[in-house]
């Protein structure tokens, strides 16, 4: 039993000859949640559904997934809620420590860079989280940076993750990459634009996937800082 | 020199009753034996020139190192106990790579020259910090080095204080030389400028005569970042003083 | 002779974070299946103030073991706080909790537990026991009034937490936070009576359909009265309509 505490196999926690209960135990769960971040030209838009569930049970209808890091970069996870909380929390002080200790604010590649040595820190009993930064770079460019959960990290122009992740990117890459187009100008995304796609592409996961839903948040970051709005999706 | 020597210049972590630590003060009175080391600040880059002491024919000028690259964009030149800088060097070079691996971006020169300050106060009985010695450094450092702030010149000294300047010399040499230091700065100074004024307070503070044997000079600029001066290009400088 | 090996040590963590949670045990003595359990606890806010309760009931497995066991605390005069699941480690959780409120009690400094603070002290503990594979096997409800705001937070036994206007745990999540979140939500907050008239039928319909429920439970409140707990309360079942069910008899 105590090897198997060593090899962090999961699945042998629980001692076989118990008589009266069945019930295994697991340092993880999977609280749902969509998440989603685009880089315009000189924006990026951040987006998660505010449902927090576990099975078949609603937690809150009230639990928004994006944090605001700096008023450059915002950061959306889903996943393992006690991991988000503990993460975020290991986030705002790294934020903190790191201000103090260089006297500015960390750019927004630099909280990318960082959350990768963070989440790999724990590769062998991660943080399960999924994660994406959204913000401004160096150049007042949008920049998304997006995550498996051990820190594995790309800058992309688009992504979608959490529980109707792969329902939300295929739609974008339709849309914002033009994949599987022929014959289409590739036109620079615009604010309204991506706003608009943003909310039509959770309505929809919302009308499939079981742990999206509630209530939309967006993020709206921009050079004058970081806007949030607030858009009903369905509850049931 | 101190007219108040006393008991309370053995321990380094007893104050004497005026409030000195008086080892710390001698550490710094042990940079005044050094060579002389110079560094200058301008808008185009930061110049580092350091006398180095050939006191023997058979000496291999060479393997005489007062100026080092901490990482790409900062070099460090000393005075003092030479020795006692590699641990101090060590460490900027450590805090520098970290830095660079957490957040995938240059540390600024004022982080590192901090991190190096942390190393230089923990000095002690405890042991606290591994890199620590029981008794204070007996070496000042001249961080030079480009950041987003532009191109930065830090001096920090044993006691682990660490100041900003646009021109500044350390070691034997530099009561006069900061002197000609004051005199010769101006804000529009070029980095060219700068390299040949180094070399000329060098020249004038040094006991043997300047060559490119016995003299090291470094720049680091936003281009090219931290480089070393070759004997055929420290020639070149010292054939225009 | 010492017949007890077991590490009950509750000035290891009761001010935890500064000790570390002791690790070095073996299978033995960590809670990997409840034993003695105790089902839903049920929460909302009302007009000024929170509501907790639990039934009474500690069951072993399928069988009604116990039907006097308390399972809401008064922390201080602001803070209340109810747990199912494992029996035994919320009575240990009660008593490292009543550790702390004597030690804060002690340091006579003004300050004392919120609930916020106590939300986010035990979701630590629990997350970090369950890091070390040592969970404490319980679903906590906090209430109580911070600036005179009510509060009302979950916090379970692998460290998820969340604030709410109505929580469940347990069956209760499925059968009785939706009557709670009908009686909340786009509606004006309750009356301290209606809350309490509101418990009283979650734990009926409760005690109808959860097997591991019993008829008689407790409530906590807190108000800006100060915090009581109402014991003995039994629902007011009625199970003449039951004959008529198809499968009953």
């Amino acid at each position: 039993m105590e090897a198997a505490f060593g090899t962090r196999n999961f699945s042998n926690l629980n001692s076989s000859d118990s008589a009266i209960s069945h019930q295994r135990w697991s340092p993880y769960a999977f609280n749902g949640g969509t998440i989603l971040a685009v880089a315009g030209e000189d924006f990026a838009v951040i987006a998660a559904d505010t449902r927090l569930s576990e099975g078949f049970a609603i937690h809150t209808r009230d639990y928004p997934k994006t944090y605001q890091l700096t008023d450059k970069t915002v950061l959306a996870c889903a996943g393992f809620h006690g991991d988000v909380l503990t993460m975020t929390k290991v986030m705002d002080w790294r934020l903190k420590m790191y201000e103090h200790d260089h006297h500015k604010k960390m750019s927004s590649s630099a909280i990318a860079a960082m959350l990768s040595t963070m989440l790999y820190y724990k590769r062998f009993f991660p943080y399960y989280v999924y994660n994406i930064i959204g913000g401004l770079d160096e150049n007042g460019k949008g920049c998304v940076y997006s995550y498996d959960p051990v820190g594995s990290y790309e800058r992309e122009v688009f992504r979608a993750a959490g529980s109707a992740g792969a329902i939300l990117q295929p739609l974008l890459d339709n849309q914002i990459g033009f994949k599987n187009q022929t014959g289409v100008t590739h036109v620079p995304l615009s604010l309204n634009k991506a706003l608009e796609l943003v909310k039509d592409v959770f309505i929809s996961a919302a009308e499939r996937d079981i742990y999206t839903g509630d209530s939309l948040i967006i993020n709206v970051v921009t050079k004058d800082g970081v806007k949030v709005d607030r858009f009903p999706l369905r509850r049931d | 020199m101190f007219l108040t020597r006393s008991e309370y210049d053995r321990g380094v972590n007893t104050f004497s009753p005026e409030g000195r630590l008086f080892q710390v003060e001698y550490a710094i009175e042990a940079i005044k034996l050094g060579s002389t080391a110079i560094g200058i600040q301008t808008a185009e880059g930061v110049v580092l020139a350091v006398e180095k002491r050939v006191t023997s024919p058979l000496i291999e000028a060479n393997s005489i190192e007062k100026i080092m690259e901490v990482d790409t964009h900062i070099g460090c030149a000393m005075s003092g106990l030479i020795a006692d800088s590699r641990t101090m060097i060590d460490r900027a070079r450590l805090e520098a790579q970290n830095h660079w691996f957490t957040y995938n971006e240059r540390m600024s020169v004022e982080s590192v020259t901090q991190a190096v300050s942390n190393l230089a106060l923990a000095f002690g009985d405890d042991d606290a910090d591994p890199g620590a010695m029981s008794r204070p450094f007996g070496v000042a450092l001249l961080f030079a080095g480009v950041d987003e702030k532009g191109p930065q010149l830090f001096h920090m000294d044993p006691s682990g204080t660490f100041i900003q300047y646009d021109a500044k010399a350390i070691g034997s040499g530099s009561e006069g030389a900061q002197q000609a230091l004051q005199d010769v700065y101006h804000k529009s100074m070029t980095l060219k400028e700068a390299c040949k004024q180094a070399l000329t307070i060098l020249k004038q503070v040094m006991e043997e005569k300047l060559n490119e044997t016995n003299v090291e000079m470094a720049v680091v600029t936003p281009e090219k970042m931290f480089q070393m001066f070759s004997k055929d290009e420290l020639q070149d400088v010292i054939k225009e003083l | 002779m010492n017949y007890f090996q077991g590490n009950l040590n509750k000035a290891d963590y009761h001010d935890f974070p500064q000790k570390t949670v002791s690790v070095n045990i073996s299978a033995k003595n960590r809670t990997l299946y409840p034993t003695v359990t105790g089902t839903s606890v049920l929460g909302v806010k009302f007009d000024g103030g929170v509501i907790i309760g639990a039934d009474n009931l500690g069951s072993y497995g399928s069988l009604a073991r116990f039907r006097g066991c308390e399972r809401v605390m008064k922390v201080n005069d602001t803070t209340i706080l109810g747990a199912s699941g494992d029996y035994a480690d919320y009575q240990h959780l009660k008593g490292i909790i009543e550790q702390k409120v004597v030690t804060e009690e002690c340091l006579d400094d003004g300050f004392n537990l919120t609930p916020k603070s106590l939300f986010s002290w035990l979701r630590m503990l629990m997350y970090s026991k369950r890091s070390n594979f040592d969970p404490l096997w319980n679903t906590t409800i906090i209430g109580g009034l911070e600036n005179n705001e009510p509060f009302l937070g979950y916090v379970d036994k692998i460290g998820t937490a969340y604030e709410s206007t109505a929580v469940g745990t347990g069956y209760g999540a499925y059968i009785a936070l939706p009557l709670l979140r009908e009686a909340t939500d786009h509606k004006p907050p309750l009356t301290e009576q209606q809350a309490l008239d509101l418990m009283e039928k979650c734990f009926r319909v409760l005690y109808y359909r959860d097997a591991r429920s019993l008829n008689k439970y407790q409530v906590a409140i807190v108000t800006k009265d100060g915090c009581r707990i109402l014991s003995d309360k039994r629902v007011n079942d009625d199970w003449s309509i039951a004959p008529m069910v198809r499968g009953y008899e």
